[in-house]
């Protein structure tokens, strides 16, 4: 007879690396004399592991966090191509210790760009994060209730202010303002009624507000059913190094672009 | 009978020393208020939130209190000392008072060292926390110095105050700061004049922002589209080169604004 702990073992059979994802201290010690490599992952290093891969969003979906985890350590060469890992992340239990055992074979055809979106583009990670953060909250909140769309470039912004022009006065014309101050914030949510793009640099300095982006759209492959924001935010991040966010008025989600193409795809209304 | 037993000693008793009695419950009384309201006030202004995770107030919790207990009490045994005094002087007791008259003028000097002197732990270990958070991105060795410097520093000024507040000689001492607050703003004014003059301009240059970001200008033989401008350097690219030219060096040399 069988015990169900024998029949599902095979997960964990020889198996090159454990990934935890955002563990507590006892639930990291738990597997101090495990002989595997243990990769923390999370917001921070709060158990002073030796391999740790940072995350900047908390990707509520499963399979985004996983790739963006297995991709930051295949950056750091904590594991590499044909190992196979085994992934004790929490799913339904916010902020608790992991339920769900993945178990994945590393490939490198599994890097989906997440990973490089936020530590290899022209902006620091922090600055791609805090945009990330508004146009999330602005899918989720609206502008006084009603749904609205943005466009943000992030990064390269000399370049992307040559590729675009004014629609109107710049609101931020001379004056320092970076994202993720909480009162810049509002300010955002409040100039997203405008039209055009937003353009922060890449330390986060907020550039300008109304640009109408000049990109050209050749040979930009966007899914069907996405906009002229989509367009035009993907086709800048094509001519230039920076990336779009974008945030949809139509079914609300938020995307980003980097190098012409969709990397990723957030729903607001699951954070 | 019994009653008459009490009322002889009531009047044996001088009237005064019944005064110096009263005083000095009046005095505990006001001290234990004193304690109670100098904890308030400390909660409220938010001591307990500033000074979480020092060594002063982990040393305080080890012991079963905390810092803002140990500042309530030393207020509170301030207001008892004075009525003590207060006490002594209605009861006019005359050898007593010659001896206490020399140990008043000493005693508040004596609480207030004290006080400075806790502040000064306080402050210091504080300015330590403050230090090593700034710092802590940076994973070198020699960083973990400053924050020690800073701690010391505080600790050094406020054993000076509380010296002399209890009137010790510190004139050596305060030669030692002297040459102390020299070193460091002679020094640090070598050391840091580059990065002075640079933010000096970049103030001017953020303040007016005569090129922006976007714009194309020359500095010297560099030429390029703006990408980032901060307090201390200009970030210009040019042909997938990207120069970062101190803002001293844009005054320097001038810029040319291209526009085409």
């Amino acid at each position: 007879m069988t015990t169900l702990r024998d029949s599902l073992g095979s997960l964990v059979d020889d198996v090159d690396g454990l990934f935890l994802f955002s563990p507590s201290a006892a639930y990291y010690e738990r597997f101090a004399d495990a002989d595997v490599d243990r990769v923390v992952i999370g917001a921070e290093n709060g158990v002073d592991a030796a391999s740790f891969v940072e995350l900047p969003l908390g990707f509520d979906n499963v399979r985004d966090r996983i790739r963006f985890g297995i991709e930051g350590a295949m950056d750091h060469g904590f594991v590499a191509e044909g190992d196979t890992v085994v992934c004790a992340v929490s799913m339904f239990d916010e902020g608790g210790d992991a339920d769900s055992l993945v178990r994945v074979r590393v490939e490198e055809s599994m890097r989906s760009g997440i990973y490089d979106l936020f530590t290899d583009s022209r902006a620091e990670p922090g600055v791609i994060r805090d945009v990330f953060e508004v146009a999330i909250d602005l899918g989720k909140k609206g502008q006084k209730g009603k749904p609205v769309g943005a466009l943000f470039v992030v990064g390269d912004a000399g370049k992307v202010m040559n590729k675009s022009r004014p629609l109107s006065y710049n609101p931020f014309e001379k004056s320092h303002v970076h994202v993720g101050d909480p009162i810049v914030n509002v300010m955002l949510k409040e100039f997203s009624r405008l039209d055009g793009a937003f353009i922060v640099s890449d330390s986060g300095k907020i550039v300008s507000a109304y640009r109408y982006l000049e990109p050209s759209a050749e040979g930009v492959d966007i899914p069907k059913g996405l906009g002229a924001r989509h367009m035009a935010g993907g086709a800048i991040t094509r001519d230039t190094n920076a990336i779009a966010i974008v945030l949809s008025e139509s079914d609300g989600m938020v995307r980003a672009f980097k190098g012409g193409d969709l990397i990723l795809e957030i729903d607001p209304e699951e954070y | 009978m019994q009653g008459g037993a009490i009322r002889e000693v009531a009047e044996t008793v001088p009237l005064r020393f019944w005064f110096a009695f009263a005083t000095l419950v009046v005095g505990i009384v006001l001290g234990w208020l004193t304690r109670i309201v100098a904890r308030r006030v400390l909660r409220r202004v938010g001591v307990p939130g500033a000074i979480e995770g020092t060594a002063f107030e982990r040393t305080a919790r080890e012991f079963g209190t905390s810092t803002v207990g140990i500042l309530a009490a030393i207020a509170g045994y301030f207001v008892f000392g004075i009525a003590v005094f207060a006490a002594v002087a209605v009861a006019e007791i005359q050898y007593v008072a010659q001896f206490w008259n020399a140990v008043a003028g000493f005693l508040p000097q004596v609480f207030f060292a004290a006080i400075v002197l806790i502040v000064g732990v306080l402050l210091g270990d504080k300015v330590e926390l403050v230090v090593s958070e700034r710092f802590r991105g940076v994973k070198l060795p020699q960083v973990g110095v400053l924050p020690l410097i800073a701690k010391y520093s505080v600790f050094y000024l406020a054993a000076l105050i509380a010296l002399g507040q209890v009137g010790v000689a510190t004139g050596a001492l305060i030669v030692l700061l002297a040459a102390y607050v020299f070193a460091i703003v002679f020094l640090g004014g070598i050391a840091f004049r580059h990065l002075l003059s640079a933010g000096a301009v970049g103030t001017y240059l953020l303040l007016n922002q005569p090129y922006t970001i976007g714009d194309e200008i020359r500095v010297g033989d560099v030429r390029g589209i703006v990408q980032e401008m901060d307090l201390f350097v200009t970030h210009i690219e040019a042909d997938g080169e990207e120069y970062v030219l101190p803002n001293s060096k844009v005054f320097a040399d001038g810029f040319v604004r291209i526009r085409s």
